[in-house]
């Protein structure tokens, strides 16, 4: 154990051996580690502005769905409204209808009546007569009292 | 490998290097040439597998080789960073090539003690020492690479204060802040001896860093040689004895190994941050 000529010999292989560790092993790795930090730094915030745009959107999307579900209310109600309301005007509708026809009915009936009781005065006017005629005959001039009898007619019908 | 090869003196002869001598008079001229072929071979191998590991590096999921090596690279990062005041783009490939180089050598004390040797003996050598850390060599060569880098920094950051530290510390209020003129003088007087006090001080750093690690994985060997000395000898239960004995110590010295490795960069980083510290007034 003695420093001899082998120290200066281990220096420069010392020295040597740093220049080329340096270059070959240190310098490439040591940039690439840096490199994969800042490739992995770049991830994770990209990462990260993914997760909050992703946030962003689901609250979008659940004020959107919560508008959404509000018009489908509003458009059901009001074709719930609207649904009554063509009921009732349909209601109302076959109501008025129902009177009409039965107004119609009742003034068909009326007129048939009236018909009736016109063509029944006639007949009893000419059975009346007929036989006012056939009771008179002998004694009245038919002419001269058919007012009279058809005054009488008309005034038992007026109040029939 | 006969019992009678190996005793007290053994131990000392496997201590030997391979060694060549340029002048036989002068002990620094020579070369250690089995630390410093097993330190370019280590080396050669670590640059080629940088290489070719930089030729097939992903930014997407890393496996293997690359995410083992990429751990190791955010380890030592993380370690300058918390140690470091300021950003310096050279002080972590340091800290890099000391952790790894460091561990590498001392990796090499699991193949077992003698082996290195019985293979140089086939190549007709007398000595091969198989871990480069157990040459002082190594360390101090490390450590006062590193302490050249602290006195560089020391001064391209901060030469007026580190010069004034050099001349003042640690006697500096008896020059500056004393009224009286005779204690003043005794302040001028002290400048020498502040100046032997920091160069102790700031010698003591490669001196300890290296001597600890050499110390270390030399003592790491020592028991390794002792344990197959002392146990090798009685036969099979002897044999394996010495078997289990020394991995165990080879566990324990694996991690020892780590630790050295790991002091001395975390070392390497503090006096270099200390160097960087902005100087205070």
């Amino acid at each position: 154990m003695s420093i001899d000529l082998t120290f200066i010999g281990q220096i420069v292989v010392f020295l040597t051996l740093l220049v080329l560790l340096k270059k070959y092993l240190y310098g490439p790795l040591n940039s690439l580690m840096e490199q994969r930090s800042a490739k992995i730094a770049e991830g994770l915030a990209a990462a990260d502005a993914g997760k909050e745009a992703k946030a962003k959107a689901d609250v979008e999307i659940a004020g959107q769905l919560k508008e959404a579900r509000k018009k489908a209310q509003e458009i059901l109600a009001a074709a719930e409204k609207r649904a009554a309301e063509i009921q009732e005007e349909i209601t109302n509708k076959a109501r008025d209808e129902a009177g009409q026809i039965v107004q119609a009915a009742r003034e068909e009936v009326d007129a048939e009546v009236n018909k009736a009781r016109m063509v029944l005065r006639k007949e009893v006017a000419g059975i009346a007569i007929a036989a006012a005629e056939r009771i008179i005959n002998a004694e009245l001039d038919g002419k001269r009292h058919s007012k009279l009898i058809d005054d009488v007619v008309a005034q038992g019908f007026g109040n029939a | 490998m006969a019992q009678e090869e190996h005793g007290a003196g053994g131990i000392a002869d496997h201590l030997n290097y391979w060694s060549y001598k340029f002048d036989d008079s002068n002990p620094f001229m020579q070369i250690h040439l089995d630390t410093m072929l097993t330190t370019i071979i280590v080396a050669g191998l670590l640059v080629g597998f940088s290489i070719w590991l930089s030729r097939r590096l992903t930014d997407g999921a890393p496996s293997g080789a690359q995410n083992f090596m990429e751990s190791v690279v955010g380890f030592v990062d993380d370690t300058v960073r918390d140690n470091f005041p300021v950003h310096n783009p050279f002080i972590a490939p340091l800290a890099l090539t000391v952790f790894i180089f460091i561990f590498l050598m001392n990796c090499l004390d699991i193949f077992p003690a003698f082996l290195s040797g019985h293979i140089a003996h086939l190549f007709g050598l007398e000595h091969y020492r198989q871990v480069p850390t157990n040459d002082l060599n190594l360390p101090a060569a490390m450590a006062v690479s590193v302490f050249i880098m602290v006195l560089y920094y020391e001064f391209k950051l901060k030469p007026v204060h580190f010069c004034k530290e050099l001349l003042l510390q640690p006697f500096a209020s008896l020059l500056l802040d004393a009224k009286n003129p005779v204690v003043k003088l005794i302040g001028v007087l002290l400048i020498p001896l502040n100046l032997i006090l920091k160069l102790v001080e700031e010698l003591a750093k490669p001196l300890s860093l290296s001597f600890r690690l050499f110390g270390n994985m030399f003592a790491g060997e020592v028991i390794f040689l002792l344990i197959a000395f002392l146990l090798l000898g009685g036969g099979a239960v002897g044999m394996a004895t010495g078997f289990f004995v020394g991995l165990g110590w080879s566990i324990f010295h694996m991690f020892i190994g780590l630790l050295q490795a790991f002091i001395f960069m975390i070392l390497t980083v503090v006096y270099l941050s200390i160097a960087h510290q902005p100087a205070e007034h």
